[in-house]
């Protein structure tokens, strides 16, 4: 595919005997939102951390605009304008909200050697800051620590922070992970709105099916490792080996229909 | 604290007012010679005899008690940017320490080179080398996470006591002293002098750090504390900022290192012992593990409790304890309960204390 913005070429992954992604390759267009779903141990996050390259895969590539970035370390792959989510909440928790989502906005500008100047004086960030902080819904809060968040506001914080350094592709790791599932649908409405401009491409790990369903352009469904089935949300539903695997397990298929 | 300043208050009016406290207590400082000399009826100066000056009375007594505590306020506030601001946990820095010591030492006495040029060039030098030093140090280290580091610095730290206690240029464990300095500086002859020199570099030490720590570096610094992995993932290369802080920091406890040898008069291996690493630790935590006045205040409490209760004894209905024999378990359990108390130094509890009773902005 030539409008492929991230690509994964037979990537694999072992941890000692164990194959946890087994040859997988995947293109993710430009400008979707392309989740990837599958049951537990099925590599969905060692997939994950292989895109972001939190782990360096046993074999294959990885390629962001066609440049190979297999072995490129974390930091500099922001850079490049990918940015991250986390499973785990994972911020700066005794800095406020707004610190943490300037942190995320200055990290890709010019000015983190200058030793001499307030931080807040430098407006650029902190107008990024509280225009990811607005899109969050987050604009409220800014002065309070981010322990202090209930867990969806930490989940919101989440996304503020990827969005402050206005990234092209931007990999979420179950936005939802455990949120209450009254305050599911207003998590996916920003992401929603994220899209709105479709300037921003989303690669989403996610367990909630119906977030998954609702919202994907593409779904890639892995199991044990390898890619088990790929295609728009109405094609997986009716999938027949996609449905005994995954959705069977949810809904509690007897085991005996697993192809 | 995070709203909006009024626009049309001038600057310094309001940069007085959120400093008023520090302000206050460095005029206090300033005066502190002549008010303990006023009030003890002694001279601040010392007392002639001939054309030499005694260093004799209760305001030169109390000088030098504060100048010990200026430069364990250097050393400390130097420990706080790397531990307390940047989350790196050092068991050895005393390297920096004593090394700056080592190095003014040896330009003072073991070069030609005129008195007031040995002193500035050993200066310069040692903080250079330190410098130098904490980039070498964090080059080959900083990889290391936590523990290993801190081992790795403890090492590296023992590794040059163990050197310069054998080195026989320097005289081995006895060091050598300290005899030529211009007269100016010399704290046993200008000691209000040598005064005023270490409490300005507290205070240069001190608005330093706190520019830093408040700059977009500083945020990183503070990021890497909190979490680095989250840090790394936004694209920041935290070992150079890691590398920064240590070379900073190191710098610093040079400059306090350079201080003590001119108080002392004296450079021996003591000043790399790891009673200069420990010390540093306790009262950042004491203190506040990162607030900026938190090591100040560890390091004048606990230099204070030092002076005052090492020559007291304990009388215990007919048992008399010297105190000076058992002050490690004396200090040991100050330690233990000020932790309890103060779970985030007394500083950094107090901070905490006010924050809960301001209605949430």
């Amino acid at each position: 595919m030539t409008d492929a913005l991230l690509s994964a070429r037979n990537l694999r992954k072992t941890f000692g005997g164990l194959v946890a992604v087994d040859e997988v390759s995947l293109d993710i267009n430009s400008g979707s939102l392309h989740s990837i779903i599958g049951p537990n141990g099925a590599g969905k996050t060692t997939f994950f951390n292989l895109l972001t390259g939190r782990y360096r895969p046993s074999a294959g590539s990885v390629l962001y605009k066609g440049r190979e970035i297999t072995r490129l370390p974390v930091h500099q792959r922001a850079h490049l304008g990918i940015g991250r989510s986390f499973q785990i909440t994972n911020l700066f928790p005794n800095l406020t909200v707004l610190e943490n989502t300037r942190l995320a906005a200055q990290a890709l500008g010019k000015d983190n050697f200058r030793l001499f100047r307030r931080a807040e004086t430098f407006d650029v960030y902190t107008r990024q800051a509280y225009a990811a902080l607005e899109m969050t819904g987050l604009r409220e809060v800014v002065g309070l620590p981010a322990n202090v968040l209930p867990h969806g506001g930490k989940r919101k914080l989440e996304l503020a922070m990827i969005l402050a350094a206005d990234p092209e592709l931007l990999l979420l790791d179950e936005p939802t992970a455990g949120m209450a599932s009254e305050q599911v649908p207003e998590l996916m409405q920003i992401i929603e709105r994220i899209r709105t401009d479709g300037r921003k491409t989303i690669v989403m790990v996610e367990h909630n099916m119906n977030v998954v369903m609702g919202s994907s352009d593409r779904i890639t469904v892995m199991h044990q490792g390898r890619v088990l089935a790929e295609g728009d949300p109405r094609q997986i539903a009716a999938d027949k080996t996609v449905q005994a695997v995954y959705l069977g397990e949810l809904y509690d298929l007897p085991k005996g229909e697993s192809a | 604290m995070k709203t909006m300043q009024a626009p049309n208050q001038p600057t310094w009016r309001h940069w007085l007012r959120g400093n008023a406290f520090l302000f206050i207590l460095l005029i206090g400082l300033i005066l502190f010679p002549f008010i303990v000399g006023a009030l003890t009826d002694s001279s601040p100066f010392g007392v002639p005899r001939g054309d030499r000056m005694i260093m004799r009375g209760e305001s030169v007594r109390w000088q030098s008690v504060l100048i010990e505590v200026y430069i364990l306020a250097i050393l400390a506030m130097s420990y706080n940017l790397l531990f307390g601001f940047t989350g790196v946990i050092s068991f050895g820095h005393a390297l920096f320490f004593g090394v700056a010591g080592y190095v003014l030492g040896l330009m003072l006495e073991f070069t030609a080179i005129e008195t007031g040029w040995a002193l500035l060039l050993g200066a310069l030098a040692g903080i250079a080398i330190c410098g130098v030093l904490g980039l070498v140090v964090g080059l080959v280290t900083l990889r290391l996470k936590g523990v290993y580091f801190a081992i790795f610095t403890l090492a590296v730290a023992e590794m040059a006591f163990i050197f310069f206690g054998r080195w026989q240029l320097t005289r081995a464990e006895d060091g050598f002293a300290i005899t030529e300095l211009p007269l100016w500086l010399d704290p046993s002859q200008n000691r209000l002098n040598f005064y005023y020199v270490t409490l300005i570099a507290v205070v240069i030490t001190f608005l330093f750090i706190r520019r830093l720590v408040n700059s977009p570096t500083g945020a990183v610094f503070k990021a890497i504390r909190e979490n680095e992995d989250r840090a790394q993932s936004m694209g920041f290369n935290t070992l150079n900022y890691k590398l920064l802080s240590l070379t900073i920091a190191g710098m610093l406890a040079g400059a306090a290192g350079l201080l003590q040898v001119i108080l002392n008069k004296k450079v021996g291996p003591e000043l790399l012992g790891v009673s200069y690493t420990v010390d540093p630790l306790l009262m950042t935590i004491i203190g506040g593990i990162g607030t900026f006045s938190g090591p100040i205040i560890g390091a004048g409490g606990l230099h204070f409790l030092d002076v005052f209760l090492r020559d007291a004894e304990l009388n215990l209905g007919g048992l008399v304890i010297d105190i000076a024999n058992i002050w490690a378990l004396l200090l040991g359990i100050i330690f233990i309960l000020t932790v309890i108390v103060f779970p985030f130094g007394i500083i950094g509890t107090w901070q905490r204390w006010r924050a809960r009773r301001k209605p949430p902005a």
